[in-house]
């Protein structure tokens, strides 16, 4: 999953960066509204995470330009502003929730995963598609019951997928929402992580949870139970 | 209870004790007045019965010359009393107790007030000549004859009374419809000042809307009030508004610094770390604290200078300090900053002068001042300081050459929180208080600053302040040299 932060109060946005790295997200940082409104509009991101208060362009104008292209990523807003009108007007004006300075880190980042969640269709933290069960508050998998042990980029790479059943999730995007600006250079170990991904899911006798569609990208399989 | 005072109520008053008051005199006037007309048609109507009963004084028709009083065809009021007496003293006819009464020398006839079984009554002696048998050669026999014939003054006084009472009647009409009207005229002629009041009433600290209404606006007897009061609130919501702005302003900045802090710290305990990673957030940690703190103890001393001068008990009497000194210190402490820029200071004076603004308050009102022109300054640029001491001020001028201000900035530069940006970027460092605070500092001295363009580019910052005293020096000039 990967997060866009638009903050210009440098210490804050360093420290956000590193919580929401250490909760294995993708994050990019961007300091003014200008530059933070172009990676918005991108459409790459899982998440927005936009302050107010922001030189060159406002947080409620990269708002307004984000919907008016017809992106809905989830948006969240910091601000340091009283008064319960400019939530509403923002709320209104496509926001999907805000949380006000200072705030709770561990809050920012419950709530950024519950945003990117219900943007997926999901409302629980424990998706569970067909026989393997994701929690994402405690970033643990198990199939048919029994734990798995992966590494955070293998737990990602599932992650994302299993917010996307059925669908076709190519390689590009699937290294855009896993990494930051420099996905690029992680382009060849992505096959790797699957590979290892998928061994790690199989049981032996059964269909690969995971399929791979040549030029198209990699597909989870809810139907996978069993034959 | 506090005493009240009724301007309706005064007027009323006033003018129904005027119109008593005329009344009164107006009634008095009347009285007098009247009683002499009813006298006068009493005396005539006196007189008239007086001849009457004098014709009807006739030859007794006896042997002697005597006379008669003949009552027939003389009419006489119900309560009158007369008597007719002829010369020799008798009695003719009487009717009454009609007294003896002097009779006048002359001829004329005379009025006279007597009372009369306790009744008043008014007399008339008339006195005339009765002539018997005036055919007679020798001239017929004369008769002096005296009438004297009175009848009750209750007449007199009782029109005077009737008259009395109905003009103390139509007054009385006359002061209530007054009264009813005054009180209604009065009433329609405040409503304007009722409208006002109802305007006024409606002005709370969230709504400073104020419409003065029209009839009041129209009332010149209001118009200065109306003025007065739209003067005053439009001050007091400036005020209020600059206050606000400023809780504002400084809310969203504390509201930042705090969640700086709150941040670091709760990256840091997200999971257990090493060594190393702790003290290198420790300290991250540290340094966003000390700019919070920065913050706070920029906005207190804010809050400190512009508490009235006359509240600070601590030191009753405010210190002084010497101006040439400060900027000397001021320019030794910023020279490594202005090194790290290549940066000139250029400081000419032509005396030194004290002024009375607290030492500490002083460094930091110049420190300020150039660090800001340090930092508006270009790489190898020059900053030129001059203090100009004049009679009874000190003028402090300092010179950059940097980008100049523009006509917008130039407004709000001094206002808490602005950083010649509207969003507020906070990374040109600083709290956005440095500039706020020389103005207070200024400003509690009794002098002023302000922030011009230079003709040649760049900005200048002017700062006046009253001298103390000054020690008059030859014009020296000094110069530090950065670099």
């Amino acid at each position: 999953m990967r997060v866009l932060l638009i903050e210009d109060e440098q210490r804050l946005a360093e420290n956000i960066v590193a919580a929401l790295r250490e909760i294995g997200l993708a994050v990019d940082h961007a300091a003014d509204g200008e530059s933070g409104s172009y990676l918005a509009e991108q459409g790459m991101y899982d998440a927005i995470v936009l302050d107010l208060m922001l030189p060159g362009k406002s947080g409620q104008r990269v708002l307004q330009d984000l919907r008016r292209e017809k992106l809905h990523t989830p948006v969240l807003i910091l601000t340091a502003q009283e008064g319960k009108e400019s939530i509403v007007k923002l709320l209104n004006a496509g926001a999907d929730d805000y949380l006000s300075k200072p705030f709770d880190l561990g809050e920012l980042l419950a709530r950024i995963k519950a945003l990117i969640r219900r943007a997926k269709g999901v409302s629980t933290p424990v998706i569970a598609v067909s026989d393997v069960e994701l929690n994402t508050v405690q970033q643990t998998v198990r199939r048919r019951g029994q734990f798995l042990d992966l590494s955070p980029t293998e737990y990602r790479i599932l992650e994302y997928l299993i917010h996307r059943p059925r669908a076709v999730v190519s390689k590009q995007e699937l290294l855009e929402h896993l990494y930051d600006f420099d996905w690029e250079h992680h382009s060849n170990v992505i096959e790797a992580h699957i590979s290892n991904l998928r061994r790690k899911l199989n049981i032996a006798g059964t269909e690969p949870l995971i399929e791979t569609l040549r030029h198209r990208g990699y597909r989870l399989r809810e139907e996978g139970v069993a034959p | 209870m506090t005493k009240s005072f009724s301007i309706t109520r005064q007027l009323i008053v006033t003018v129904l004790v005027l119109e008593l008051l005329s009344a009164v005199a107006l009634i008095g006037a009347i009285t007098i007045h009247e009683r002499q007309v009813q006298l006068k048609a009493f005396d005539s109507s006196l007189a008239a019965t007086a001849e009457s009963l004098m014709g009807a004084v006739q030859d007794a028709e006896d042997e002697s010359d005597n006379v008669m009083l003949d009552m027939r065809g003389v009419q006489v009021a119900r309560d009158a009393a007369f008597r007719v007496e002829d010369e020799s003293g008798r009695l003719l006819g009487s009717v009454g107790d009609a007294p003896h009464l002097e009779m006048p020398p002359s001829g004329a006839p005379v009025f006279r007030n007597v009372v009369v079984g306790g009744r008043k009554y008014r007399f008339i002696v008339l006195r005339g000549l009765r002539i018997v048998d005036p055919a007679k050669p020798n001239g017929g026999v004369r008769h002096n004859v005296t009438v004297t014939y009175g009848t009750h003054l209750g007449h007199v006084w009782h029109e005077v009374l009737e008259a009395i009472r109905f003009f103390a009647v139509a007054t009385v009409i006359l002061l209530g419809v007054t009264a009813v009207v005054m009180a209604w005229l009065i009433r329609k002629g405040l409503s304007p000042v009722h409208d006002l009041a109802r305007e006024a009433e409606r002005i709370s600290s969230s709504d400073w809307h104020f419409d003065a209404p029209i009839s009041a606006k129209e009332m010149v007897e209001l118009r200065p009030l109306v003025a007065a009061l739209e003067a005053a609130l439009a001050r007091l919501q400036r005020s209020f508004e600059q206050q606000k702005r400023f809780t504002n302003d400084a809310a969203h900045e504390l509201k930042t610094d705090v969640a700086i802090v709150k941040s670091s710290l709760q990256l840091l305990s997200m999971r257990k770390r090493t060594v190393d990673e702790y003290s290198r957030g420790l300290a991250l940690g540290l340094d966003d604290f000390t700019r919070l703190e920065m913050t706070v103890q920029k906005m207190l001393t804010l809050a400190r200078l512009e508490q009235p001068m006359t509240s600070d008990s601590s030191d009753a009497a405010p210190q002084s300090c010497s101006l040439h000194s400060v900027i000397e210190d001021v320019l030794y402490q910023s020279k490594p900053l202005a090194e790290l820029k290549s940066i000139g200071m250029n400081f000419e004076f032509n005396a030194d002068a004290r002024i009375r603004v607290d030492r500490r308050d002083a460094l930091q009102l110049c420190s300020n001042i150039l660090l800001n022109a340090i930092q508006h300054s270009p790489d190898g640029g020059t900053i030129r300081i001059a203090l100009i001491v004049d009679k009874e001020t000190v003028r402090l001028t300092v010179q950059d050459q940097g980008e100049g201000i523009s006509e917008e900035d130039r407004a709000y530069v001094f206002a808490p929180f602005y950083r010649g940006d509207p969003s507020r970027s906070r990374k040109s460092g600083g709290t956005g208080l440095g500039l706020s605070i020389c103005k207070a500092i200024c400003e509690r001295a009794g002098g002023f600053i302000h922030i011009a363009n230079n003709a040649t580019g760049g900005a200048v910052v002017i700062v006046e302040i009253p001298a103390e005293s000054l020690s008059s020096d030859s014009t020296l000039s000094a110069s530090v040299k950065a670099q």
